[in-house]
């Protein structure tokens, strides 16, 4: 980089604090700093760029200019100020749009792409997404809920993601643990996994089990040893039947997750599932979360369907048919 | 998927009509088969429509409630359904018969004997916005952005409901009708009380026995019309204006469109003002209206109800669902004429157990007398997001300051915007199992308020009516 041109900078830089940050005749010189610095190879660019420039730069130059320019004097920056996107304008229809759906409409486009704010949220989400997937449920909330931990068949995510079938067979271990420490035969037998989501388990499952529990003991429904299943799947569940033969699984596994929500809780019943239990018998109740089914009344609710399957003797499209 | 049918009556005393409606519900759970269920009404249809007939009076300040009974019971019969079999439904004592000496007792005696579960609304405010419901008008304006102003004119009252997006923005009313200024044999035989104090300042008002076609009735139309459009416009400031019936119009923003209905709109619309057996000023205000410059500016729309406006929204829009997951001990249903007490939950400073402490002192001391404590519903409208640790502690209060009191008579009812009931209501059951306890949801009330609870349908949900019976007085 050219003397002359990190004095000239350093000049505008003098200047600009010199005058302070209002809207005074030197704010028109303030984008070719920015682009001077930016550009170095290119001092020539068009002086006076549009204004939402200044705005995102505002505090960063000060301090890029004095990392170039290092003999300036020691100068008292002001701090960096928190970057703010122009508030949203949009009319009373749009607004009132939103308020039906968490699809994201009225967010207006730069060109033919979606505008910063929009791909930056859109990103956001698609992150807790993927955070969702690869996270784990932390050691502190299985102990609060007081479960033990067992495995599946199933070695790292990767194959989690990649051998379903695995996640469908407890571990040797597992088998082991689950047969030492769980009460045989309970009406029902409450089970949870992380599945596709820890951060669904994470958020939810401590309300949704206080909830269903308290509901079963008012509805004198015995309830058999919770335990907690690392990389499960939904049909892991037949194994588990299998094993402890209780009359009703509530299955509690994290769904997998979207771009509205990364938090989202199935609860998955079935009438005594065994191995070669078919789909059709599971029924679901899904969308537990915050923004959707909320926790508690989820887990309240739950146990009242248990006490229909058990009544009807019957989980899925059998119930459906006997109910008629 | 199965669905169930219930029976709804809507009855409308009006300043110079009453009118009647029978209609079926359909009710259907609506949530996708994986969710919980959310059971709400998917149809709706009007069985039978009576006659519109003049409200009987025995005197001019009273109202004959035996002829209103008799009337009610031929229309049931005609309709032919069996009053037992009615679920749902509202009696509506609209306008200047609000004001008469036996109102309330006429319409708590027809809630009484004319269905198992009707019930009494009234107030100026009510009116409008189910004037609007029943004119289709609410249902137009959930497909617009546009500001629409449901003006339904009858015989004493104007009732003004101003929405957007399906939702109320404003309410007004005025007294503007057909029947403030009657005739008979081409005299006037009667003026209104508003009327008379609108032509206080006149140097020379009109009197009973002047001529029908004196032009200073014409000029009382055109006040009337003159006020409407300025309180259209937002332009009437004066709380003292003899035409305005309570308080000024509360919307802020400018309307768009007109509907009219209510009886003198069918002489707007439909020329139908043969139909009108009236020797009044229904009609000529109806004609000024239409021809009224300013009036033009709005856009108009027709109602799909006029004179039937009310009548057909007391019968067919009064109607809430509960929410499907809620906690209702069936015998001590149905329930009437519950106030409503809003407690707020301003737990950032306070805790549990003194909010509920608080409402429930404040809840008596508005509805209970010393020696005789009464019902009344404690509303939660803004509950945070809850743990189930907040929820026992919130359950805990609620036991603590209820539980000591109340029996079948008085049970412990709550009422809950958002969907908690079913958490709520099973803690309050787990931590004490005999109380008597009504916990339901996803219901919008406010304090003043008065609630109908239903009995449990089988779907498990209740009908909820929410009213005001504020009766405007004279």
């Amino acid at each position: 980089m050219n003397e002359q041109l990190v004095s000239m900078i350093t000049q505008l830089v003098m200047e600009k604090m010199g005058q302070d940050t209002a809207a005074t005749p030197i704010e028109a010189s303030q984008p070719s700093v920015l682009k001077l610095v930016e550009t170095a190879e290119a001092p020539n660019t068009t002086v006076g760029a549009n204004e939402p420039l200044i705005k995102l730069y505002n505090g960063v130059a000060q301090s890029v200019s004095q990392g170039v320019a290092s003999s300036i004097a020691q100068t008292t920056t002001e701090p960096a100020k928190e970057f703010q996107f122009e508030a949203g304008d949009v009319s009373d229809s749009v607004q009132a749009a939103r308020k039906h759906t968490p699809a994201r409409i009225g967010v207006g486009r730069a060109g033919t792409r979606p505008k910063t704010k929009t791909w930056l949220n859109f990103r956001l989400d698609h992150a807790a997404a993927v955070d969702a997937v690869y996270g784990e449920v932390s050691d502190e909330l299985l102990q609060k809920l007081n479960v033990f931990q067992v495995a599946t068949k199933v070695t790292d995510k990767e194959e989690y993601i990649t051998r379903p079938d695995l996640g469908r067979r407890l571990s040797d271990e597992g088998k082991a643990l689950i047969q030492e420490k769980c009460k045989k035969n309970p009406t029902v037998q409450i089970i949870i996994s992380n599945g596709l989501s820890a951060s669904a388990i994470e958020e939810n499952v401590q309300d949704v089990y206080l909830a269903l529990q308290q509901s079963l003991s008012n509805l004198n429904i015995d309830i058999g040893t919770t335990f907690y299943i690392d990389k499960g799947r939904v049909a892991l569940m037949d194994e588990i039947g299998e094993l402890l033969q209780p009359e009703v699984i509530v299955y509690l596994i994290g769904e997998r997750p979207g771009l509205v929500s990364a938090e989202s809780m199935s609860a998955y019943l079935c009438y005594q599932p065994r191995i070669g239990t078919v789909e059709a018998d599971r029924m679901v109740i899904s969308n537990i979360h915050k923004g959707g089914i909320p926790p508690l009344e989820a887990g309240a609710y739950l146990g009242t369907v248990v006490q229909k399957i058990l009544h009807y003797k019957a989980s899925g499209v059998g119930l459906v048919a006997k109910e008629s | 998927m199965k669905t169930e049918t219930i029976y709804s009556a809507g009855i409308d005393i009006g300043t110079s009509t009453t009118k009647m409606v029978v209609s079926r519900f359909v009710l259907k759970n609506v949530a996708g088969i994986t969710h919980v269920p959310k059971i709400e009404i998917i149809e709706k249809s009007v069985l039978h429509q009576s006659p519109i007939i003049k409200t009987p009076f025995i005197s001019k300040e009273v109202l004959d409630m035996e002829k209103i009974e008799q009337f009610i019971f031929q229309q049931y019969e005609l309709a032919q359904i069996a009053p037992t079999a009615i679920a749902t439904g509202a009696i509506i004592i609209t306008g200047e018969s609000a004001t008469k000496e036996n109102a309330r007792e006429v319409i708590h005696a027809i809630s009484d004997t004319a269905g198992q579960f009707l019930v009494a609304t009234a107030g100026p405010d009510l009116e409008g916005i189910i004037a609007a419901k029943g004119s289709g008008t609410m249902q137009q304006s959930k497909n617009t952005a546009k500001v629409i102003a449901n003006i339904d004119i009858g015989g004493g009252t104007a009732n003004m409901a101003v929405m957007q997006f399906g939702e109320v923005i404003g309410t007004c009313t005025l007294h503007i009708g057909g029947r403030l200024i009657e005739f008979h044999q081409g005299k006037i035989l009667s003026i209104s009380p508003p009327i008379v104090k609108l032509m206080e300042k006149w140097p020379n008002p009109l009197v009973v026995g002047d001529a029908a076609d004196d032009v200073r009735v014409a000029q009382c139309i055109d006040e009337m019309v003159l006020t409407l459009v300025d309180v259209l416009n937002g332009q009437l400031t004066d709380e003292q204006h003899p035409l305005l019936l309570g308080h000024l119009p509360n919307w802020h923003k400018p309307v768009d469109v007109v509907v009219f209905s209510g009886g003198v709109a069918a002489c707007i619309y439909d020329n139908e003002c043969s139909m009108r057996q009236y020797d009044d000023i229904g009609e000529k205000l109806a004609k000024r209206l239409v021809a009224h410059e300013q009036l033009q500016s709005f856009i108009w729309i027709k109602p799909e109800e006029t004179s039937r406006a009310t009548v057909t929204g007391a019968g067919t829009q009064t109607t809430d669902i509960s929410g499907a997951t809620i906690q209702v001990d069936a015998d001590v249903l149905p329930l009437k004429n519950v106030p409503v007490f809003n407690c707020y939950m301003d737990v950032a400073n306070r805790s549990f157990d003194d909010i509920i402490q608080l409402a429930v002192a404040q809840a008596d001391a508005l509805f209970s007398t010393e020696d005789h404590l009464s019902p009344f519903a404690l509303y939660f409208n803004e509950l945070p997001y809850l743990s189930f640790q907040d929820v026992h502690t919130l359950c805990e209060a609620i036991l603590h300051h209820l539980a000591d009191r109340s029996s079948s008579e008085l049970p412990i009812i709550i009422v809950i915007q958002s969907d908690y009931a079913k958490i709520i209501g099973q803690t309050i059951q787990a931590i004490n199992h005999t109380v008597p306890i009504i916990c339901i949801d996803q219901i919008k009330v406010e304090t003043g308020d008065y609630i109908d609870i239903g009995e449990v349908l089988p779907s498990g949900v209740v009908p909820v009516v929410v009213k005001t019976l504020a009766f405007h007085s004279k």
